[in-house]
């Protein structure tokens, strides 16, 4: 008779004790709405609201608000994406390190762009592109795998079928390629801002590592077409 | 007296039928005799995958152009389109409306019951 209350209090107890380490969830009750922190959409007249916007704002009204998370900033500088590369670029919680690397980065990039657009005869001249935002995002997106592999267990064999992937995924692994390129196959003694700007610009213009990369695993899930049909999603 | 009209278990009595164990079945249910709320687990067929048509179309154009993505962009974008619809069916599945095949797996069946249970007493 004492193990089994034993027992029970344990799990009573284990119960009331508060979460110590941190979980993935939210703690917000689900009446909280996410703070908007542009300043466009509160500089729109009344009138322009569509109806969405002015539910939006009744809601607003009544319901309480999150606290706005210190990484997200209503600056015109801001990038939610280039924000998303830094902090997997970051390691061991060293923020200031991974984003002057990252403001290196676009900087060593608009170099480069700069010196060939004065190098290159007039009529060449539009064709090249000097704002690094826009070759980071076109790199970025050059880099996106289209389908994914995933393995499936199927009469005791795994077997790697092709499956498609979330926009959030896409991106993930768009980024770790990159990072992990520059980080493993490059010379010991360069450094990051030099190797991801060479990596972005070959990745905007569709060559190198990454995309080869990327082209493997359309190769890999184009050959395993066959096994499509075991997916069930 | 031509037929005297004695009740049916003095007849039944005399003629002996209840000592010679012709009684009917003394039925003891060994549980309440009412519908339980919950159905048997049955496997249940597994769903076809989505958009292999798409995805067979997008590899052909990729194995035509040695897996450029410009030239198949229509293909992609199709592809794209059919895997954001099956998305979409897929989370708008509620817990009351059928499957595409036109059945109602189990657990949906179990949740629905436990919503609504049968009343065994009334109070």
């Amino acid at each position: 008779m004492a193990a089994p209350s034993a027992a029970g209090l344990g799990r009573r107890l284990r119960a009331w004790l508060p979460r110590i380490m941190p979980v993935r969830w939210s703690r917000y009750n689900p009446s909280y709405l996410e703070p908007e922190v542009k300043k466009e959409s509160y500089q729109k007249p009344l009138e322009e609201l569509t109806q969405e916007e002015r539910e939006q704002m009744e809601r607003k009204a009544v319901r309480p608000i999150k606290a706005a998370p210190p990484s997200l900033s209503s600056s015109v500088f801001s990038d939610p994406l280039i924000s998303k590369f830094t902090n997997m670029m970051m390691k061991s919680g060293n923020k200031v390190l991974a984003r002057s690397l990252m403001s290196q980065t676009l900087e060593a990039i608009k170099r480069k762009q700069l010196e060939k657009y004065h190098k290159a005869p007039e009529n060449e001249k539009e064709t090249i592109e000097c704002n690094p935002y826009v070759i980071f995002h076109q790199a970025l997106k050059n880099c996106q795998p289209i389908i994914g592999l995933s393995n499936i267990t199927k009469g005791g064999k795994t077997y790697q079928v092709p499956v498609p992937l979330t926009d959030n995924r896409k991106r993930f692994l768009a980024m770790k390629w990159l990072i992990t390129e520059c980080r493993e196959n490059k010379h010991r003694r360069t450094m990051m801002p030099e190797k991801l700007s060479q990596e972005l610009l070959l990745a905007f213009n569709n060559e190198g590592p990454v995309i080869k990369r990327k082209h493997v695993l359309h190769k890999m899930a184009e050959a395993n077409r066959a096994y499509a049909h075991f997916r069930w999603w | 007296m031509a037929a005297p009209a004695y009740p049916a278990w003095v007849t039944r009595w005399v003629s002996g039928q209840w000592r010679n164990k012709k009684r009917p079945p003394t039925l003891r249910p060994p549980r309440t005799l009412a519908l339980a709320d919950k159905v048997a687990n049955r496997r249940e067929q597994s769903t076809d995958a989505t958009c292999i048509t798409e995805m067979s179309v997008m590899m052909a154009c990729w194995k035509q152009n040695d897996f450029n993505d410009t030239p198949c962009a229509e293909e992609i974008r199709m592809f794209y389109d059919c895997v954001a619809k099956a998305e979409k069916e897929h989370r708008n599945e509620n817990e009351d409306t059928l499957s595409p095949r036109g059945d109602l797996p189990s657990s949906k069946v179990n949740k629905l019951l436990k919503r609504f249970p049968q009343i065994t007493r009334y109070v």
